[in-house]
């Protein structure tokens, strides 16, 4: 084991035969191996890059590629290619979001020309979606491109090349994103892991975001689909081991986003839900070993998920950071993240949240305030929270909609930006609303909305900001209404 | 004193979700716990609401609880599950505050209810609370801070106004810092006690004198059932008191500390822990100490396993986790065998001969709007480790393990960036604590500002800015060379025990990396690797005694090399902790001293 972190289970020297506290750069690496090599006898280690995220995945060249074990360097390169990429999904017959690749703003504005706006702008090789923006009109992209070039964090790690250049996808607004753990073997058998529905649509880093399995809303036959496209994929890219592939359906349609040939941040939280233990049987397989082999041996197990459900849900940092606007983005800002697991979404949801430290309210007043493509999502949530007998009150734009459909509300509020009257900001500071749910605006005009989101992180008020999350969150009080929580080990929910 | 077979079932509390001052050190910890108490035989039950953690692997525990972290979940594990005890000092400040919960509703830790295991209400009480530790503190004859404490903001400036501003406003009952700051300004104090008051648990904020600017060390502490003591490893804070522990440059062991400093520190540290009551455990003790009068103050002390802990335990081979878990259940210190050389008992003070450091890593790019500035209000959200023969080797280690485009203090393509800022201003930005402030101090040297005049900027001990100045020398060196082909065996020996690497020297010469390797082997200038032995290579671990005889060295017992290794390119500096030249430099207490015992 070579690692620098001190915090990990990893860097107990019970963890390892060897355990070696180096930074994780070629020149340590090669040493090691080295010194390893020695050890043996002259015979080199193999080396395991696909269970640590993307920094050794960033090594995986740099190192003798024979050395590798599981899925090929030159796999992860054509996962992480661009051009590469968009041909192997072109041959397979799987649908993209139309884009391409710049290196400057002259390039960005050819490819904005096909494809029109809102894009979805980052830079490639970077991790947790750093520097992911949204943009929606020429201005906005002249200033995203200046800033990815610019010489701010990314710049330092080398700016923007044609090696390291920029992806511009068309935006695919209101899409569910999914994302799928999966492992393939040198036979070519590939294993769905799970299949996993986010409950924040596309826009939302998937780091960031809420997610379920078994997937909530998507129809059986659109999940198999996916798991079709999965297993073509893995099998294209030669996988041995772990892959992660993102999708984002709109309609029917499922589009590829992108495939990471190792495992991901939900390997952990998928093991958990459906007692597979993915990691160590992709450890196995990259070691050689088929999945026929580990069923018999007993170490790969049916998915326990039959009568239950699992939640993830993000924890994010923004209470240290009360300057910080918490609406969620492309780029991923969570800390951590906590499991909710019981027999319904709703109620895994509740558990999810409350264990977030964001607890769902189980009475008092909900202030609403919602964007306008998320009105109508809004008036069932407004009705929902009536229904759980919860006060109402709104922003005046939100208000005069739910009127319009019979929804009233106890109290309408100033804009912040009026500066006149009770604002949602007042309540929040005075204690008056137990639970904030604020949508951005999808651009320009996020002044209110961010002082409002700002005020609910500060006071400590739990808060959603996104339409889909509220739904999520009504649906979980209307079933955990009159029951107390119930508990349940993992080791009964993964009991054949 | 075995270990106790009246428990049967025991419940272990995690950390929950990863949050800024709250990291996977405690799936370290826990998962530690887990697997000693199951191989001593009990049955274990875990709850943790973090799915992303080793802990939560079925294969850990008995029954393994993925649920939320509130008392009323807590309280239908214990139903259903009836442990005989709680065992809440391995998942930080969340277990501790989840189980002091749970003591007050009367669900543990009371007659007929599971057992606290670990520390007991009373002893998390009298360290959490500051205002009772302080009495405490002071009622054992220890110098504390002068402060008081405040419910209201009215109170908050009478305070203010008593002890003397500046001042430290912290909340009670608080996680890494949250809701804590300095007050230079009577208004100051007002805006930040109301954020304090809002941000502690209870309504408490401490006022207290600051101590800002003060050189901050801490002490990790065990102590057993029969009173046996020891301090496993000594930690220095490069950045002094006014920036968190957990957003400061570490150092183990303490470099800058006299001996008498140390033993001082040592001798209090212990009867902290013995009087706050933490019976059978870790604790993590804190102290300032005044760079110009010598005044050392006791600042806080963490009745469990913390953040620092694990470093200590990565530095120094001593796995405090595990010990403490054993030492829970009843095992006395001397009963517990060193892992790593399988023969010394754990009543043994580890002792290091190199240098152990530990960078932090923020994020503020990610959050807009952020002022980057660094406080007491923890704000990084990860660290490195590394280990190194010297000072400066670990600390170049560290920089460029924390992958965000550095390959150590300089010599590398993000250095320029502080090529166009002119020196006065620099200057005046060392004086504020920054991610960036260790460059920005590496830059000053390089121009040729001197190190009292960077301590009196900056206040970092000038050992340290010393240690840094031999960096930039290097630098200096190697830079008269044209290309790698020019450097003697010697040479390459220096620039490698001072931390450079291959990466580095590529830039300094522009040439490729791979150059410069071939180079540097065809003088045979290659790595070695050194095993973390609990106990200085050049005296050896010995039976309990203290008296030094004997050179038979440990070599690894049971298992080959089960301990980390670091690479030591200077076969030269052996025992030597680091090397001084303008501050005393004191290595860690003597290998193998007995445990302090009180009759």
């Amino acid at each position: 084991m070579i690692n620098c972190n001190p915090e990990t289970v990893s860097t107990d020297y019970d963890t390892s035969d060897r355990l070696y506290f180096e930074p994780l750069t070629q020149e340590d690496v090669l040493h090691v191996i080295a010194a390893e090599t020695a050890a043996a006898g002259g015979v080199p280690p193999k080396v395991i890059v696909a269970l640590g995220g993307q920094t050794p995945l960033k090594l995986a060249s740099l190192i003798p590629p024979q050395l590798v074990a599981g899925t090929a360097a030159a796999s992860i390169d054509l996962a992480e290619d661009r051009e590469k990429w968009n041909a192997l999904c072109h041959e397979l017959q799987i649908p993209q979001p139309p884009g391409g690749t710049a290196t400057d703003l002259e390039d960005a504005l050819d490819i904005v020309s096909g494809i029109g706006f809102p894009v979805l702008v980052r830079p490639s090789y970077v991790l947790g979606g750093r520097a992911m923006q949204i943009v929606h009109d020429v201005n906005q992209l002249a200033t995203a491109m200046a800033e990815l070039a610019g010489f701010g964090s990314l710049g330092r790690e080398g700016g923007l090349s044609a090696e390291r250049p920029v992806l511009i996808d068309r935006f695919l607004a209101s899409a569910v994103e999914v994302d799928v753990d999966a492992v393939r073997d040198h036979t070519g058998e590939v294993l769905i892991g799970g299949v996993m529905e986010h409950v924040e649509e596309a826009g939302v880093h998937s780091g960031d975001s809420a997610c379920a399995i078994p997937p909530p809303t998507l129809a059986p036959w659109v999940v198999e689909v996916i798991a079709a496209y999965t297993a073509a994929i893995a099998e294209r890219l030669d996988v041995r081991g772990l892959i992660n592939v993102q999708y984002a359906v709109v309609g029917t349609t499922v589009y590829v986003i992108e495939a990471n040939p190792r495992a991901s941040r939900t390997v952990p939280f998928v093991a958990k839900a459906t007692g597979v233990p993915l990691a160590k049987v992709a450890t196995r397989v990259m070691l050689g070993a088929t999945l026929a082999e580990l069923r018999a041996e007993g170490l790969l197990v049916e998915s326990a998920l039959r009568d239950h459900v699992a939640v993830k849900e993000a924890v994010l940092p923004f209470s240290r950071f009360p300057e910080v606007d918490p609406a969620l983005g492309p780029e991923m800002r969570s800390t951590g993240e906590v499991m909710g697991i019981d027999a319904t979404f709703g109620r895994a949801f509740y558990k999810a949240e409350l264990a977030a430290g964001n607890p769902l309210p189980a009475d008092g007043t909900v202030f609403l305030s919602l964007a306008d493509p998320d009105k109508p999502a809004g008036l069932v949530v407004a009705k929902r929270l009536r229904q759980l007998g919860l006060g109402v009150v709104a922003t005046q734009g939100t208000a005069d909609y739910l009127a319009r459909f019979g929804q009233g509300v106890d109290e309408v509020v100033a804009k912040v930006s009026e500066g006149a009257g009770k604002t949602a900001v007042d309540l929040i500071a005075a204690g008056e609303v137990t639970f904030v749910v604020n949508t951005p605006q999808g651009r320009g005009g996020r002044t209110d909305g961010e002082q409002i989101r700002k005020a609910a992180t500060l006071h400590r008020i739990a808060n959603v900001t996104t339409v889909d999350a509220a739904l999520a969150a009504v649906q979980g009080l209307l079933e955990q209404r009159g029951h107390p929580i119930a508990v349940r080990s993992l080791q009964e929910h993964h009991a054949p | 004193m075995p270990r106790r077979d009246d428990l049967t079932t025991i419940l272990v509390i995690g950390s929950g979700p990863i949050v800024i001052g709250q990291a996977c050190e405690f799936d370290y910890s826990g998962t530690q716990a887990c697997r000693v108490l199951r191989d001593d035989g009990y049955r274990v039950v875990l709850v943790n609401s973090n799915p992303a953690t080793i802990m939560t692997d079925p294969d850990f525990a008995d029954r393994t609880y993925i649920e939320p972290l509130t008392p009323e979940v807590l309280a239908r594990i214990i139903e259903r599950e009836r442990p005989d005890a709680v065992l809440p000092t391995l998942g930080g400040q969340t277990g501790l505050n989840l189980a002091m919960a749970l003591y007050e509703q009367g669900l543990i830790g009371r007659p007929g209810t599971p057992e606290m295991i670990g520390a007991d209400a009373e002893a998390i009480a009298t360290a959490e609370d500051r205002e009772r530790f302080k009495e405490a503190m002071v009622e054992i004859g220890l110098d504390v801070p002068r402060s008081g404490i405040a419910h209201d903001v009215a109170t908050a400036v009478a305070v203010a106004d008593d002890v003397g501003l500046p001042v430290i406003i912290r909340p009670a009952y608080i996680l890494g810092g949250r809701g804590t700051g300095i007050a230079v300004t009577t208004d100051e104090v007002v805006r930040l006690a109301a954020i304090g008051l809002a941000a502690s648990p209870i309504g408490e904020i401490l006022v207290e004198e600051s101590i800002a600017g003060w050189k901050e060390f801490e002490l990790e502490v065990m102590r057993d059932r029969a009173d046996n003591c020891v301090v496993v490893c000594s930690i220095e804070n490069v950045d002094p008191m006014g920036v968190h522990t957990g957003d400061s440059i570490t150092v183990a062991p303490a470099q800058t500390l006299t001996d008498v400093e140390y033993q001082q520190m040592r001798d209090d540290a212990f009867a902290c822990i013995r009087r706050v009551g933490v019976e059978t455990g870790g604790s993590n003790v804190q102290f300032a100490l005044d760079p110009v009068t010598g005044r050392q103050v006791i600042i806080e002390m963490n009745p469990r396993v913390s953040r620092s802990s694990a470093l200590a335990s990565k530095a120094t081979g001593f796995p405090i986790a595990k010990i403490a878990a054993r030492l829970a259940v009843g095992y006395t210190l001397d009963e517990i065998q060193n892992d790593v050389t399988g023969v010394t008992p754990a009543c043994f003070e580890p002792t290091i001969d190199y240098v152990v450091t530990k960078v932090p890593r923020w994020a503020f790019e990610k959050l807009p709007g952020t002022s980057g500035v660094l406080g007491t209000q923890m704000q990084s959200v990860g660290e490195v480790m590394a280990i190194g023969r010297t000072f400066p080797e670990s600390l170049q280690k560290a920089l460029r393990s924390l992958e965000q485009g550095r390959a150590g203090l300089n010599c590398d393509a993000a250095e320029r960036q502080l090529a166009a800022r002119v020196t006065d201003e620099l200057l005046v930005a060392v004086a504020t604590p920054t991610p960036d402030r260790i460059f920005q101090l590496g830059e000053l040297l390089r121009r040729g500002v001197t190190v009292d005049d960077l301590n009196a900027a900056c206040r970092i001990d000038a050992w340290f800015l010393d240690q840094l100045l031999a960096i930039v020398e290097e630098r200096g060196a190697l830079e008269e060379h044209s290309g790698p082909d020019e450097l003697a065996t010697r040479e390459w020996r220096r620039a490698k025990r001072l931390g450079f690497s291959d990466v580095q020297l590529a830039h300094l010469w522009s040439v490729s990396e791979v150059a410069v390797r071939t180079a540097r082997q065809a003088c045979g200038v290659e790595p070695t690797y050194k095993t973390v032995d609990t106990c200085a290579p050049s005296s050896p671990p010995r039976r309990r005694t203290t008296t030094r005889r004997g050179r038979t060295r440990a070599r690894s017992v049971r298992r080959t090399a089960r301990a980390s290794s670091f690479s030591a390119r200077a076969p030269t500096a052996s025992a030597r902790a680091s090397s001084s030249t303008t501050a005393a430099s004191t290595p860690a207490s003597p290998c193998a001293r007995p445990a302090s015992r009180r009759s």
